[in-house]
């Protein structure tokens, strides 16, 4: 399956595309040849309890996640699978939390928080990384991400192979029109946030750019 | 440590208005040709009129024209050197006519934190309500602040 794993709608501040704007989007993507399954709306600093978007979803035949994306100390982070718990464990608007703390909670909440744009200049993992810092939680990093500058992709590149980590891949969109230029390719079947993590835990996913996944 | 905003937080629920604003059909045509804005509806009584309005109609974003005349008070945010402008968002209720009188009321609707490539930034939202003479809301703009270490 194909997801998307980190874009944003109006819900985040910064973000001008509404949900039903990126399932339309899909459905022209769709009748282009490309295959796309689901997407995860990884909102700034928040995540949406009270949203649900299972009718949209099932009207327009794709799997809505959410998420949530933190700032922290040490970059962005996505977190997948976000309960009850873990918001109550971490705030998600403080944008100096620890990535450390963060990452052990949400493991202890069933969640899985993976860094964002590790290659992203000036705020990446490798910054904090090339500074001395160590991340011994980190097995998973977003590899490819679509809002990437020159060379960002690539730093991330980098990473993961002297790292040996796990990379996923996702438009980081904030426009309709950029949803799903990269996503993430997965072996097992995933319907809800849980799946998902159970998916990224199982190490069978690889990042895709949008035109391999064509089927023409 | 988490990052603690030290601003003046008794502004929450306080509303600052300002208005009436006259809207007349000089300042819709004006406003048209600055945004290449042709529409008949937009330009044209008669056709406003046989399109079921009460006039011709002003593009949504007009009432950003009114939006600095309300005079906000500064909330004394202890962050950052450099402040300046972070956008807009108007998201329209009702048509604005030609000959509608709008009244606008601001308040803050929240300050946060966010961290980007180019460090930690703190932002300042004000939200303000427009109403008609007839009572409707005719638009909700909000509009960033942005403070930068």
């Amino acid at each position: 399956m194909y997801f998307d794993l980190h874009c944003h709608s109006v819900s985040s501040d910064d973000s001008r595309a509404t949900v039903e704007q990126y399932l339309k989007w899909i459905q022209v993507l769709r009748k282009r040849g490309y295959t796309v399954d689901g997407i995860v709306l990884t909102e700034h600093r928040k995540f949406d309890f009270d949203k649900d978007y299972a009718q949209l979803a099932n009207d327009y035949g794709v799997v809505v996640l959410k998420g949530s994306e933190l700032d922290t100390r040490f970059g962005h982070f996505l977190v997948y699978n976000v309960s009850q718990g873990l918001a109550d464990d971490i705030d998600f608007a403080d944008v100096r939390m620890d990535a450390r703390e963060l990452m052990k909670a949400a493991q202890h909440h069933g969640a899985l928080a993976i860094p964002a744009h590790p290659g992203r200049f000036g705020i990446g993992l490798v910054e904090f990384m090339d500074k001395g810092e160590i991340f011994e939680d980190v097995k998973i990093v977003e590899r490819l991400n679509g809002g990437g500058r020159p060379g960002e992709n690539e730093r991330a590149d980098e990473l993961c192979d002297s790292q040996g980590y796990l990379g996923t891949g996702a438009s980081d969109a904030h426009l309709a029109s950029h949803v799903c230029v990269c996503m993430t390719n997965f072996e097992m079947d995933i319907s809800n946030e849980t799946d998902l993590v159970a998916a990224l835990l199982s190490g069978n996913f690889s990042p895709v750019r949008l035109e391999e996944t064509s089927i023409g | 440590m988490a990052l603690e905003l030290e601003y003046d937080r008794s502004l929450y629920g306080k509303e600052h208005e300002a208005g009436p604003f006259e809207v007349t059909e000089d300042m819709i045509i004006s406003f048209n040709q600055s945004i290449s804005q042709a529409g008949p509806c937009y330009n044209n009584k008669d056709a406003a009129v046989e399109a079921g309005y009460r006039g011709i109609i002003a593009p949504p974003t007009l009432c950003t024209l009114f939006v600095r005349r309300v005079q906000l008070p500064d909330i004394n945010l202890k962050f950052g050197k450099t402040r300046f402008h972070g956008g807009q968002r108007v998201q329209a209720k009702a048509p604005i006519v030609a000959g509608d009188s709008i009244s606008a009321s601001s308040h803050l609707k929240e300050v946060y934190a966010k961290t980007g490539r180019s460090g930690t930034m703190v932002f300042i939202v004000w939200e303000t309500t427009f109403t008609n003479q007839l009572g409707e809301v005719v638009a909700d703009v909000q509009e960033s602040y942005a403070a930068r270490e």
